[in-house]
């Protein structure tokens, strides 16, 4: 309900500045217009294949940074010498922004598919790295040694214990990965690309439509709102009351 | 020295009677020495411990707290390396986790996230067992520690014996050659532990399942077992080995016969010196003695 009434809020202002003509016309379209184009994508097979582009980039990004991330968090976490070594370094390049490797993946795997999702996967495998790490240090270390202790396989210690014990910080940091993903690829997509949805919102500007680039930016919006809350979904499913 | 046999037996311990033809060593533990080192002491936890457990023996280590119980069993169930001498399964030397023993851990160890049924299928599905044979396994186990009815209940929402009824009964699940538990009844009170302890004596009895178990508690050793090993305190020796006449099968009226009585008095002559150190030494640390 006040989700709602805020969206019509914005909307109202959004339609007043319009008609009070603060702006020209043609850099800030009406809503009427720009819902316009709204229905236009929608009915657009194109736009979906744009979509697709994007939301595939994107998911392979993560895909292999959760891999990646999982697997050497696991490897590093459980060992407090290889943590102390690697850690730190971990912390401190987590947060440098992963575009300015765009360049370098360019030259690596061209400006098709494979340049966006390497580079969502280098800005995804930071966080869920260092919340696997984190959650595998704060985990109850008797759970390891009864894996051990029942001579579990190197995989099966992986799937059995560490991941479902850590759970919830790997739901969170596949959240936070994929926030950062999206991110990559659709700056990437507006800096060099044939498609995607980066690349419409780029073209639509190189065009002067305004009307379609306010409409794209909304989608995306719309489009972010729902994975976000299908992996908040995700972090209340299954195991109930962890603590004791 | 003179023998030329590589594998030649351990030297005889006061009180072993491994001379005596008519059983097999399950498990040897040979010679084992642990020294941790920390900042600037070494702790020697376990010094010079040797002893065999019988096929299908109910054998207790006794020994007051810090003396070195949990790292030998840490050593024996392969989980903790770096010490000298040997520990034999079957006749081989065991170099880390190993199939044929089954241990239960002196802390709470059930999995959280799984359902009582689930934590006892646990090792079942780690060897790859089929999921309706593993479950029909695991309610077997389950019933026979008691908890028929709890299946689908979670850890948290179950009593500290209960939770460690399904530690135990996942563990009997894994069907381990060797069963190795470490103060499995410490954090609960007399009246369970009895109960419980009596579960698993009657579970041992009826399975003939060889046993080691690690306890502090007098009591418990003498009611399980068929022979308690005295530790020292620091390091961690093996001081004697008594022998538990009580008839078998044993009940749980066991505990209020004379020579229960009399067995735990002569086990306490045995350790009350070892306990007072522990305790002497401790006290001299509190009072800031220690450097
Ligand atoms: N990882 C370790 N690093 C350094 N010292 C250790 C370590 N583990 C155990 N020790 C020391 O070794 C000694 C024996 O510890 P251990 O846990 O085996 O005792 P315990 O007999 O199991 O005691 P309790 O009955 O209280 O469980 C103690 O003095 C302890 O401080
Ligand atoms: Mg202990």
């Amino acid at each position: 309900m006040a989700q709602g009434a805020s969206l019509a809020a914005v909307v109202a202002v959004w339609a007043a500045v319009v008609n009070a003509r603060l702006f020209p016309g043609d850099i800030v379209p009406s809503p009427a217009a720009v819902a316009g184009r709204i229905v236009g994508l929608a009915l657009s097979a194109d736009f979906y294949g744009h979509l697709r582009v994007t939301a595939a980039e994107i998911a392979g990004g993560l895909a292999l940074a959760a891999v990646a991330g999982i697997l050497l968090g696991v490897a590093i976490g459980a060992r407090p010498l290889l943590r102390r070594a690697y850690e730190p370094w971990l912390h401190y390049l987590a947060p440098t922004p992963k575009i300015v490797f765009f360049p370098v993946m360019l030259m690596l795997f061209g400006v098709g598919a494979a340049s966006k999702v390497s580079l969502a996967t280098l800005g995804a495998f930071f966080p869920i790295v260092l919340g696997t790490i984190s959650g595998v240090r704060e985990m109850d270390p008797v759970l390891v040694q009864v894996g051990r202790g029942f001579a579990l396989s190197p995989y099966r210690m992986l799937t059995m214990v560490y991941v479902p014990a850590i759970r919830a910080a790997l739901v969170n940091a596949v959240r936070l990965g994929f926030g950062v993903a999206v991110v990559v690829v659709l700056l990437a997509e507006t800096k060099l690309s044939s498609a995607g949805i980066g690349y419409l919102i780029i073209d639509a500007y190189r065009h002067f439509d305004m009307p379609l680039l306010a409409a794209l930016v909304l989608v995306l919006f719309g489009l972010a709102i729902l994975a976000n809350a299908g992996l908040a979904r995700l972090a209340r499913h299954g195991a109930p009351a962890v603590s004791r | 020295m003179t023998s030329p046999e590589p594998s030649a037996p351990v030297p005889p311990l006061s009180g072993d009677t491994s001379a005596v033809v008519g059983w097999t060593a399950a498990l040897r533990v040979m010679n084992v020495t642990k020294r941790f080192h920390t900042g600037r002491e070494i702790v020697t936890a376990v010094d010079d411990v040797s002893f065999d457990v019988r096929e299908g023996e109910f054998l207790s280590v006794i020994g007051p707290s810090g003396c070195g119980k949990s790292t030998l069993f840490k050593i024996i169930g392969g989980l903790l390396g770096g010490f000298s001498g040997e520990v034999r399964v079957g006749g081989r030397s065991i170099q880390g986790p190993h199939r044929d023993i089954g241990m239960v851990f002196q802390e709470e160890s059930t999995f959280p996230w799984r359902s009582v049924l689930d934590n006892v299928a646990f090792p079942l599905e780690a060897s790859g067992m089929g999921r309706a044979e593993r479950l029909d396994r695991a309610a077997h186990f389950v019933s026979l520690v008691g908890l028929k009815g709890f299946e689908r209940r979670f850890p948290s929402e179950l009593s500290g014996g209960m939770r460690q009824r399904v530690a135990i009964a996942r563990t009997l699940a894994f069907n381990p050659k060797i069963l190795l538990m470490d103060e499995p009844f410490a954090a609960l009170d007399e009246q369970t532990r009895y109960l419980l302890g009596d579960k698993v004596l009657q579970i041992q009895q009826a399975t003939k399942q060889t046993t080691l178990l690690i306890t502090h508690n007098i009591g418990e050793a003498v009611q399980l077992s068929d022979r308690v090993l005295v530790m020292t305190y620091r390091p961690g020796r093996i001081k004697a080995v008594v022998e538990v006449d009580l008839p078998r099968p044993r009940s749980d009226d066991v505990i209020t016969s004379d020579a229960f009585a009399r067995h735990v008095a002569g086990l306490w002559r045995n350790l009350k010196e070892e306990a007072s150190r522990g305790l002497a030494e401790s006290e001299a640390l509190v009072s800031g003695g220690a450097g």
